[in-house]
């Protein structure tokens, strides 16, 4: 292997890795606020790259069909709460106990797998590109060549990373979804809308797959069942991160996804199971994660 | 003569549950007549799927409705039973019934090792770690075609075929099977395997403090339910003689997840059903195959939105059988219960032991000694380090330094259940009961088995005399609590403080030698608290040595012996109650004072 395979692997790597932190990072925040996260949230990352196609297709330049995509993500993000998640509060009693949101979501993201293979049938897509230049535009530095939309996504998902740092973080709408995440009840007495914030959180969470949808258009073909190995993947991202930062999430994807494209380019059969199994062995030996402190338990 | 049934007589006890034999006879009869009936291939076709699939759908209600564990990669086991027996038998040319059980094996044993997440996590990693599990067998089955032949699939698989029987003889092999498991599953639900899955579930707490080895139980469950998916699959494998890997996808998991959910989880007919429903949805949906996805998702919604309970507690609402059995049988008036006959309570030493959390010292350097037979006291303000220390001496918390003494022998290595064998029960500050159950298979919960599992697995085939001795006692505890009329209510249909004299009851039926109690009477009303205090004495005097948390200074001084005072984590002193009601440092800790005056 070359210098240059090599930094092309590792840019390759970290192209894929941030669209499973960006995947990722939806389910950080509703896991944060609401112990919940979408089970199909690659679905809705899958819906996102066809509804761009969709746009495309029909003749839109990208500035328009980008945040189209993504305020459609958003209100299905916002439907999904209200259908699959919110009812779940008052419903009796369930047998399942408190996880019947894993399988309503599941539900739901197999109804977005029939639809699109409905609409657009079951054969493989390949998506309009981001830039003029196409798939094959390269720019060449220090002797290796990169490719254009590579960076695009690398570039694109540092700033979403950032953006979503600052929102969370910095910002009165991120200290309410703080404030519920810490207790809701308290929250609501306080004035926080929690409701409000508890049907945010998905909406953002849809926004953040329709964004990686998006992207991922740039870096893979498209087909209507590409969303759960995503959803596999961003899950493990966030479970090595341990669901506890965003920056760990991150961090923690780009190392999937450049352990995955070397493991893959060292075997081109097996190679994308081999980061699988290792995250998995991680979780198993600290469930709690990579990035995360314990927290006390008392009882 | 025929009097109506439901005007029992206001003490009959709860009818014990048993094997329902007349309802295997007939499903027995059902399956050996089918072939013998004019019904076309396609038919018997069916009900051999319905048979095996049935199975793997009992093992998932087992992990999912009893135990609370999540597995979205049943077809991960599925896959590895199939391949498992069709390899054996097809390449090394194993008879197959033994391919089978290889089948099986092997797909409990990788249940077994997932089961190590299953030790370390909960519900949505769990979720997570099954699905990619599944999801990386799913890849392997695909990609590794030298073994399994991928899509493409093995053919010739060795089919079950005995010439007597002709083409009957795989529905009598799956079906007999499915017989063997519907029943070793109903005895799972209604004995005390049952009882602790769903204790496991509902509070890990109350589960190790009744002495159940939590992560043991959990993974064995894992296993179990593994092993179950794998004779499934091994069941499909021989029966087409055809393994393709597009059978083992996640739509399978699915399915078989749907098929539980449907049939309602945690019951004992709820596979069935489940099953039968899930085959009917999967034939209608044939024709309309580009819908599939879309029913299937539509179904899941639709159940746990609307019927969370299924198809079993649909049938039961419809059958006006209430789903809790509560009937009151009235006020005892006699109070003067036999308590059953309990242990020599046991000395209680902490030595020197320490505790911090992030930094805070809660307890430091305390040391107590519990003299066999007494009540000892544990008083301070709050956030004296109390309810650490009664966590440390029931082993929920490991210690910083010190030690704990049980009868003279050091315990501080062994962990909550291990410390609850030994002899010691407590009861929690926030109570944990187990809904699910009702108050009498709560207090079961304490007990030790009365009978070895095989005597009690026929016991419970015969219907006679099933945990009798074990019921008995738990009566005559609730009675000695005066509380036997609530042996068949829910814990939710009762008053704080019935629940908290139920919590007693389960210590009592622990038949503990040394009792530990958070806070017995907080909570409780005069009237109810004058009750505690009196039970608590009795059970003193049986024999029980008891450590008492509670913050009602008359119940403290009126029934301890010795009490010891906290403060800030420290032991101030240890005395009678009039020594320390006279000590200028207690008082100066309750009140506020400097200490110096």
């Amino acid at each position: 292997m070359t210098f240059a395979t090599l930094i092309q692997l590792m840019i390759g790597g970290i192209a894929s890795g941030s669209i499973y932190a960006l995947v990722a990072l939806g389910l950080y925040v509703t896991h944060l606020t609401v112990d919940k996260v979408n089970f199909g949230q690659g679905d809705f990352m899958m819906v996102g790259a066809f509804l761009l196609l969709s746009t495309r297709a029909a003749g839109l330049p990208p500035l328009v069909c980008v945040p189209l995509v993504i305020l459609a993500l958003g209100l299905l993000g916002w439907a999904l709460e209200r259908v699959a998640i919110r009812p779940l509060e008052r419903a009796r009693r369930s047998p399942l106990g408190s996880y019947s949101w894993i399988l309503t979501t599941a539900g739901v993201a197999f109804i977005l797998q029939n639809v699109i293979e409905l609409v657009h049938g079951r054969s493989v897509q390949h998506p309009t590109p981001l830039l003029p230049g196409g798939h094959d535009a390269i720019v060449h530095m220090m002797g290796v060549g990169f490719a254009l939309e590579e960076l695009l996504v690398v570039g694109a998902v540092a700033v979403l990373v950032a953006a979503f740092y600052f929102f969370v973080f910095r910002s009165r709408w991120g200290s309410s979804i703080l404030a519920v995440a810490f207790n809701p009840e308290a929250s609501s007495l306080l004035g926080v809308n929690t409701p409000a914030i508890k049907t945010g959180v998905f909406v953002l969470a849809s926004m953040l797959a329709g964004a990686a949808g998006v992207l991922i258009g740039t870096l893979i073909t498209l087909h209507p069942h590409i969303g759960l190995i995503f959803t596999i993947k961003a899950l493990i991202v966030a479970a090595v991160g341990g669901f506890s930062n965003p920056v760990g999430i991150f961090v923690g994807g780009l190392l999937f996804g450049v352990a995955e494209s070397l493991s893959n380019y060292a075997d081109s059969s097996f190679g994308d199971l081999y980061p699988l199994i290792g995250a998995l062995f991680v979780i198993a030996i600290k469930p709690s994660g990579l990035f995360a402190e314990r927290a006390a338990h008392v009882r | 003569m025929f009097a109506d049934t439901r005007s029992l007589p206001r003490h009959a006890p709860r009818p014990a549950p048993g094997a329902r034999r007349g309802l295997y006879v007939l499903l027995a009869l059902f399956i050996a007549a089918l072939p013998w009936l004019p019904v076309n291939p396609f038919m018997i076709h069916l009900a051999e799927s319905f048979c095996y699939t049935a199975i793997a759908v009992i093992g998932l209600n087992v992990l999912l409705g009893l135990s609370g564990q999540m597995s979205l990669g049943q077809a991960g086991f599925y896959a590895l039973g199939a391949y498992g027996s069709a390899l054996v038998s097809l390449r090394l040319g194993w008879p197959i019934p033994l391919a089978m059980l290889f089948g099986a094996v092997l797909a409990g044993v990788a249940g077994a090792l997932v089961g190590v997440f299953a030790l370390r996590t909960r519900g949505l990693y769990l979720a997570m770690a099954t699905m990619a599990v599944g999801f990386v067998i799913e890849i392997l089955a695909q990609r590794w075609t030298d073994l399994t032949g991928g899509p493409l699939g093995l053919a010739g698989v060795p089919q079950l075929d005995l010439d007597w029987l002709g083409n009957a003889a795989f529905l009598y092999v799956a079906g007999g099977c499915l017989l063997l498991v519907q029943v070793a599953a109903d005895y799972v639900n209604d004995s005390a395997v049952g009882r602790r899955l769903r204790a496991i579930r509902e509070s890990e707490a109350f589960a190790s403090a009744v002495g159940i080895a939590v992560p043991i139980w959990r993974a064995a469950t894992f296993a179990a339910c593994a092993a179950l998916a794998g004779l499934s699959g091994a069941l499909f494998a021989h029966q087409s003689g055809f393994v393709g890997s597009d059978a083992f996808t996640i739509r399978l998991s699915v399915s078989l997840l749907i098929a539980a959910v449907i049939g309602g989880l945690g019951t004992r007919m709820g596979p069935l059903l489940g099953t039968l429903v899930l085959l009917t949805l999967a034939e209608f949906s044939a024709g309309v195959e580009k819908y599939g996805l879309m029913l299937n998702g539509g179904v899941l919604l639709f159940v746990l939105l609307l019927f969370p309970e299924g198809a079993a507690g649909l049938l039961r609402r419809w059958m006006r059988q209430p789903d809790t059995e509560s009937p009151d049988t009235g006020h005892a008036e006699s109070a003067a219960a036999k308590l059953p006959p309990m242990p020599s309570g046991c000395a209680l030493s902490v030595a020197g032991v320490s505790k911090s959390y992030a930094g805070v010292r809660a307890v430091n350097d305390v040391t107590i000694d519990v003299t066999p037979g007494s009540i000892h006291g544990l008083i301070g303000p709050n956030g004296a380090g109390k309810s650490t220390l009664i966590n440390v001496i029931s082993g929920q918390f490991a210690c910083d330094s010190g030690s704990v003494l049980l009868a003279g022998q050091d315990v501080t290595a062994f962990d909550t259940p291990r410390r609850a064998r030994s002899g010691l029960a407590r009861t929690f500050q926030n109570l944990q009961l187990i809904e699910a159950l009702t108050v009498e298979q709560n207090v079961q919960l304490g007990q030790q088995p009365a009978v070895a599992t095989w005597k009690d697995f026929v016991q419970w085939w015969r219907r006679r005399g099933f945990e009798e001795t074990q019921r008995a006692e738990v009566r005559a505890i609730l009675q000695f609590l005066q509380i036997e009329n609530l042996a068949g209510k829910r814990p939710a249909e009762l008053s704080y403080g019935h629940r908290k004299l139920v919590e007693l009851a389960r210590a009592v039926a622990q038949r503990p030698r040394l009792m530990l109690l958070d806070e017995p009477i907080a909570g409780l009303n005069t009237y109810e608290a004058r009750e505690v205090a009196l039970a608590v004495k009795r059970l003193n005097e049986a024999g029980v040595t008891i450590v008492v948390v509670e913050h009602n200074m008359e119940f403290v001084m009126s029934i301890c012996d010795r009490v010891s005072v906290l403060d800030h984590g420290e032991l101030i002193m240890t005395g009678t109650p009039q020594e320390v009601q006279r000590d200028p440092r207690v008082l100066s800790a309750y009140l506020g004072g400097t200490g110096d005056d």
